[in-house]
């Protein structure tokens, strides 16, 4: 029993230390210089392509949604002209974030596991190496600086659909005028409300990107151990996003109120 | 010159390597022998320090592989050329960019000198006009003629090839051991072969060696081999 629980213990050790040396090695490359543009343009135009329809889906449906609702509570206090602030803060300082983080992991976040998985259980890392190139370098950075550079621009068009998926509500059901509604949106966000969003992305896209290129490199067994390692990337980006959304939000309210 | 010394390897209490010790002269073609699961791979791995051993020491041309950084080990294996069992062609690029890859990384070649050479290179494996194909578009044999190309395409002096055979028919199978020892001898490579395929391993090495549960069975010409009278061996090249 003794001996289980100590072999445990040093299994998720040995687990953590691994998971802190890959993201040293990407760091010390990027740190050296070691960073390939035609690969990272080429990672941004996959990721953000891939990802954009269905970011731009979900923030119009959620700008929907909150609007309808907003309707509803706002008028009993009789400040149905508020919608837009309701919509605009929500989206800005909390959802556009977390939403878009969540669906890149779905989306970017399972492709990246994907592909680097497969590689891994090719050979082709292993051949990365035995050609003399650093497969962190070729194959990870590029991916990572990609996703750092993506996911604050989706989340910027993300928090510009949902906006206007409120909009469409304020307008067409609540009979707001449009240029009041978007007068309004620009008031109700100021600087903070923006920032104090938009910083955690930056956090988000290293968790993301650290989780899904570490897994894919540990991928092994074969077309099934790609299925495996996928969902589980997928999975514990959801949960450190959240767990992290949790932890920043904290912080940077207890910084900017 | 290739030498293993000592060199053992456990995996999670599996022993795969037993206190190995050999040596490969330079310009040989040297074929390891051994059942699937007898840890051929595993000991070609080691041999580029993709794996590093428990114990004991390995050098090619006087280098300890032991002793080189990841950083170190890059620009050897630049000197190395590795097929993959599965040839590991990169799926996401087309023959042609797979063989200009290292090139690209590693030489000042101009594109018409790289386009040459890929040229050039591509008839030394007797495929032609197959630039434009990706590796899914590949049979088996192909994917391990390119994977022949791209290994030997920085000019290699040493080759390692793991079971290039495996998965090919008969024919394929012989036409690509004779192709890996015309190749070998046209480029003075020492030659390192993982197999068990015994019939081409015994009509192209120069020295074979046998490995089984981790051990040194059997090393030594073919000739000698098929006059040997242990039984492991015997049962093996007859
Ligand atoms: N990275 C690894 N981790 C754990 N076990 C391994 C690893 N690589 C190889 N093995 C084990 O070592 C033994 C020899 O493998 P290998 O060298 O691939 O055999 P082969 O002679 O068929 O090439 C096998 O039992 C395999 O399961
Ligand atoms: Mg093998």
């Amino acid at each position: 029993m003794l001996k289980f629980l100590t072999n445990y213990i040093f299994g998720v050790l040995a687990n953590l230390g691994e998971v802190i040396n890959f993201i040293l090695e990407v760091l010390g490359n990027v740190l050296r210089g070691k960073i390939r543009l035609a690969e990272i343009l080429k990672q941004i135009y996959e990721q953000g392509l891939q990802s954009v329809g269905i970011v731009i889906l979900v923030s119009l449906a959620s700008g929907i949604v909150l609007a309808l609702q907003g309707v509803v509570v706002l008028s009993r206090f009789g400040a149905k002209e508020y919608i837009s602030s309701l919509v605009a803060l929500s989206l800005v300082r909390e959802l556009s974030p977390v939403f878009t983080a969540l669906v890149f992991s779905g989306k970017a976040g399972a492709r990246i596991t994907a592909e680097l998985g497969s590689m891994s259980v090719n050979d082709q890392v292993l051949a990365t190496r035995t050609l003399g190139v650093n497969p962190i370098e070729y194959l990870v950075v590029p991916r990572m600086i990609g996703c750092f550079l993506v996911l604050p621009i989706l989340t910027v068009i993300s928090e510009v659909a949902g906006i206007f998926g409120g909009y469409l509500i304020g307008v067409y059901e609540a009979n707001i005028s449009g240029v009041f509604y978007i007068n309004q949106t620009f008031k109700a966000i100021r600087f903070v409300d923006f920032y104090s969003g938009f910083s955690k992305v930056f956090f988000f896209s290293i968790i993301i990107s650290w989780v899904c290129c570490f897994q894919g490199f540990k991928t092994k067994g074969g077309s099934l151990g790609v299925g495996k390692y996928t969902t589980q990337a997928v999975a514990l980006s959801y949960i450190w996003v959240l767990v992290a959304n949790a932890i920043l939000t904290k912080i940077i309210l207890s910084i900017w109120g | 010159m290739i030498e293993v010394k000592s060199v053992s390897k456990s995996f999670n209490g599996q022993v795969v390597l037993d206190n190995v010790s050999f040596n490969i002269k330079d310009g040989e073609i040297f074929i390891i022998l051994g059942e699937s699961g007898a840890g051929k791979s595993v000991l070609l791995k080691h041999l580029v320090g993709l794996i590093a051993p428990d114990k004991g020491k390995l050098f090619i041309n006087g280098i300890d592989v032991g002793s080189l950084s990841e950083r170190k080990l890059l620009d050897l294996r630049k000197t190395i050329g590795y097929l993959f069992q599965e040839a590991a062609l990169y799926d996401f690029m087309n023959v042609y960019e797979n063989l200009a890859f290292p090139l690209k990384e590693h030489t000042r070649l101009s594109k018409k000198q790289i386009s040459e050479k890929i040229k050039s290179i591509l008839q030394l494996v007797d495929l032609e006009g197959v630039e434009n194909k990706f590796p899914s578009e590949l049979s088996g044999g192909m994917k391990k003629r390119v994977g022949l190309a791209r290994a030997i395409i920085l000019d290699s002096r040493v080759l390692f090839c793991d079971e290039p055979t495996s998965g090919l028919d008969p024919i394929r199978s012989r036409d690509i051991s004779d192709l890996i020892r015309d190749i070998s001898r046209k480029l003075n490579c020492t030659t390192v072969i993982t197999s068990h395929d015994i019939e081409n391993s015994m009509r192209i090495a120069d020295r074979v060696m046998i490995i089984k549960d981790g051990k040194i069975i059997a090393l030594g010409k073919p000739k000698e081999l098929e006059a040997s009278t242990n039984s492991f061996v015997k049962e093996f090249v007859l």
